[in-house]
């Protein structure tokens, strides 16, 4: 087991599963080099993969595979209805963790799949779960260094008023996931938040931009739209050098 | 003639002793004589004594033995015995087995005879264990007149320790079997019903009504837990075959404290290792909108909800009702919270609500109501403001699989009852809606007779009927399940899913719902103490079916399931819930601005400062992010 493979694990586990040219992306090495990867993984018994849907073959983690990483999550592999997003918010992250930027502020994704772990069975009945939030540290001399930015992925359309809402929860969470109800939303307390980031598809953009102009300014002021890279769409990554994991 | 007469009598004393030793003699020459049927005989039967099996059980594994016999009677075929010597062959295998003792070969002996030995050996042994039972049963056997209720006593632990034995064994009762019945645990001992190593319910009769007793300490709360996280189980097996509705569970826990929020953590974890994708607790961590209901039944139920008397009152009663579908009726729409109902009961605001409306009936009535609307106002703002938010809303019953609903029936009662007929209402309506989703719904309310003045037991049940609903009452005793007898009866007597009995003072009456059975019972007449003659008579009579002392003696984990006039005495395998929620960790991840920290402490310690939650009040500017975002995902396009 190398260092690529416990960071291409963890990868792997935490995104739900993900498809084998963004492995390759992540872990700075050639679609069969992740292909050989998988395979090895397999063997171990600490991953499944198949060909879920269109463009390459998902990677997931086993039962074997998350006890392995210590990860506290239930073996499952990537439902159908979600792979397109679950690539998009892989995509997101990859494009984020490659910005000079985002490593020089010493970033940190924490994914969903993590937020959802720490609510548990709890998670509240219409509470939403952003698709990953980024925490940045203090001290690294990055203007935005202490916040936590949650981060989503719009694929498809929704109503105006839905997207306004979802909107307006996560900006107005002061707790973080998972804890008491009684802390979930407390006045007078700063918001957990400091910004929310949408990379939406072009379909997805205006909506959000109607939702975002339907806000309070206060609010409003705190949303990022931006377009979704284009390796949410299934497109083919270059291998990117910045990412290459030592083995 | 006396001496003749004493002489006759020594003779046939002699007689009969010299009859009696032949036929001990002969008994054990035919033991002797079939040495590995008697062996394997004997075997069958200490064991048999020893676990508490049913005879069934011996029966069961003489044709499991039938293979091998095949087998055996094929590999000599295969050698080329004709039929005859087939037919022979177990016979020419019992005399090489003495020629292999008389030569000493004692295992080739034994590997000679086991194929017809064993499974002869076990049949044997199963009708003798079934003998001897009949003879206790009926009281014609045993050396003394105890010895029918000793050997009761005896076979009792027997069976509580074997069936202990199986549902500590690692994998050994499921929750749910292959043809989709829930299992309880091991079955202790049978009375008219099937005698199997498992007691297992079907589905269908977790879909009926069911009636659970037992006092605190007895088990209910695991027995509880497994029957409600089989019904999900198997709930979501049907719902994922396409073979039914998605299950759901509401479970309305009438004791409150800190007791219930125990339970229902446990719940949560059990059931969501059943299948339950989020269990919602009610009011702690979820909540309902009665405002949701239809504006009809909403008038109904808030009138409901108001405690008022009878006679003279009765008036005061009608006005309140009327009052109410003023408001809730109003041309504007129904109230959709607590707030906005409580703003409507104002003289003016109705004035001004009806004051363009066409419908001049309600308008007179107003004129009428309007010196009583101040009254109602202020007995709803004390009722509203005591039941909390819990039924504000947001939420609906469809919004999770399982709803742990706790009323504080003990600390508050006339709250709990106004919660309960509203939690009432609002299922039922979500199960009438024919717009709303399909689901498969088990009510299950544990000491509901604390909380059912406003809505009785009875009229619960036959509500939940009507409606598709299964209803589970459980009671910690036969007077806690309702509050008189006619209605006690009335839920025990319909409880067509079965009734479960658990360790209760007081069974008698649900005993006897079970009826009874006849036995044969024998009176034998008394040679001397302590023994019995073999003379004696024989008369059938009914015994009932539950044996009300063995309830009452019932240890933790252990229940009677009766259904159709039979018994099963169950020791219940208990769930293991996955591990508890990790508490979040002291220190957050996310990293909060000093500057915001002072604020909110500001914030806390002024109480006029603190503005809407998340508002940010007092921090830094956001800084620009624009040159990360275009590095991360190119520039912002338009």
């Amino acid at each position: 087991m190398t260092q690529r493979d416990t960071v291409g694990l963890l990868f792997t586990a935490e995104m739900y599963g993900v498809q084998l040219d963004l492995l390759a992306a992540r872990l700075g090495i050639g679609l069969p080099a992740a292909r050989a990867a998988a395979a090895r993984w397999r063997q171990q018994g600490y991953a499944d993969s198949a060909q879920l849907g269109p463009g390459g073959r998902w990677v997931w983690l086993t039962q074997a595979g998350l006890a392995a990483c210590g990860l506290p999550y239930r073996a499952v592999a990537p439902a159908l209805p979600r792979l397109a997003h679950l690539r998009a918010v892989t995509a997101v992250r990859l494009a984020l963790e490659a910005a000079p930027r985002y490593a020089a502020a010493g970033g940190y994704w924490r994914s969903e799949r993590r937020l959802r772990a720490r609510m548990g069975s709890r998670v509240p009945l219409r509470e939403h779960l952003p698709d990953g939030e980024v925490h940045w540290p203090d001290g690294t001399g990055a203007d935005w260094a202490g916040e936590c930015w949650a981060i989503e992925a719009e694929l498809t359309r929704k109503t105006v008023s839905r997207t306004a809402a979802i909107m307006t929860e996560i900006l107005t969470r002061t707790g973080d996931y998972g804890c008491l109800a009684a802390e979930v939303r407390v006045p007078g307390r700063a918001a957990r938040h400091s910004r929310v980031l949408y990379l939406c598809s072009p379909a997805a953009r205006p909506v959000v931009l109607r939702a975002r102009a339907a806000l309070p300014a206060s609010l409003a002021a705190r949303i990022e739209v931006r377009v979704l890279p284009a390796s949410a769409a299934g497109e083919q990554l270059p291998r990117q050098p910045g990412h290459r994991v030592p083995t | 003639m006396i001496t003749r007469y004493l002489g006759f009598l020594a003779l046939r004393a002699v007689v009969r002793a010299l009859g009696r030793v032949i036929s001990v003699a002969a008994s054990v020459g035919l033991l002797v004589l079939v040495l590995p049927v008697t062996l394997a005989g004997g075997y069958a039967l200490t064991l048999a004594w020893f676990l508490g099996w049913p005879p069934r059980q011996l029966y069961r594994a003489a044709a499991w033995c039938l293979p091998m016999l095949a087998a055996w009677l094929a590999a000599l075929a295969a050698a080329g015995d004709s039929w005859a010597q087939l037919a022979a062959a177990p016979w020419t295998a019992w005399l090489d087995m003495w020629h292999d003792l008389a030569a000493g070969h004692y295992g080739l002996a034994a590997v000679t005879v086991a194929p017809p030995a064993i499974p002869l050996g076990l049949l044997a042994g199963g009708l003798a264990w079934s003998w001897r039972i009949y003879t206790l049963e009926t009281g014609s056997g045993g050396l003394s007149p105890s010895a029918p209720a000793a050997f009761d006593r005896r076979q009792w632990r027997h069976q509580v320790r074997t069936a202990r034995a199986r549902i500590s064994a690692p994998g050994a009762v499921p929750l749910v079997r292959r043809d989709g019945s829930v299992v309880a645990g091991a079955t202790i001992r049978t009375v008219r019903h099937p005698a199997r190593p498992l007691t297992a319910i079907p589905y269908p009769r977790l879909r009926s009504h069911q009636v659970v007793i037992g006092t605190t300490g007895t088990g209910k709360t695991t027995l509880l837990l497994r029957l409600w996280a089989g019904f999900i189980r198997r709930g979501m097996q049907q719902y994922g075959a396409g073979a039914g509705a998605r299950p759901l569970l509401v479970v309305i826990d009438c004791k409150g404290g800190a007791d219930s929020r125990r339970i229902a953590e446990r719940a949560r974890r059990v059931l969501r290792g059943a299948g339950a994708a989020a269990t919602a607790i009610w009011p702690d961590e979820a909540t309902l909108s009665l405002w949701a209901l239809p504006p009809g039944q909403l008038i109904s139920t808030l009138s409901d909800m108001i405690e008022h008397g009878t006679g003279g009152a009765a008036y005061y009663a009608d006005v309140l009702e009327e009052i109410v579908r003023l408001a809730v009726t109003a041309p504007c729409g129904p109230p959709a919270s607590a707030a906005d109902f409580q703003a409507r009961l104002d003289p003016d605001w109705l004035r001004l609500a009806y004051a363009a409306s066409p419908d001049a009936t309600s308008a007179a009535l107003l004129g009428t109501a309007a010196r009583h609307v101040t009254d109602v106002a202020l007995r709803f703002r004390t009722l509203l403001r005591r039941l909390g938010g819990g039924l504000d809303g947001p939420g609906s019953f469809g919004d999770a699989d399982t709803w742990y609903c706790i009323l504080e029936g003990t600390a508050e009662i006339t709250v709990a009852e106004a919660q309960a007929r509203a939690l009432a209402d609002l299922l039922a309506w979500y199960a009438a809606d024919p717009g709303g989703p399909r689901r498969e719904i088990l009510l299950a309310v544990d000491e509901f007779s604390a909380v059912s003045r406003r809505l009785p037991i009875w009229q619960l049940y036959e509500r939940a009927r009507s409606l598709g609903l299964a209803v589970q009452v459980s009671a910690q005793s036969w007077q806690g399940l309702a509050a008189d007898e006619d209605e006690r009866y009335r839920v025990a007597s319909t409880a067509d899913g079965g009734i479960w009995l658990l360790r209760t003072p007081y069974p008698e009456p649900v005993a006897a719902l079970a009826g009874t059975r006849r036995v044969v019972d024998t009176t034998r007449r008394l040679l001397g103490v302590p023994l019995w003659a073999h003379e004696g008579l024989s008369r059938a009579e009914g015994t009932p079916v539950v044996d009300a002392e063995l309830i009452r003696g019932l240890a933790v984990g252990q229940a009677a399931y009766i259904y159709r006039g039979g018994v099963s005495y169950v020791q219940v395998k208990r769930l293991v819930a996955g591990p508890a929620q990790l508490s979040p960790a002291p220190a957050p991840e996310v990293p909060v601005p000093a500057a915001a920290t002072a604020m909110a402490a500001a914030g806390a310690a002024r109480p006029d400062a603190a503005g809407q939650p998340g508002e940010r009040p007092g921090a830094r500017p956001l800084a620009d992010i624009g040159p990360l975002l275009d590095e991360a995902f190119g520039p912002e396009p338009g």
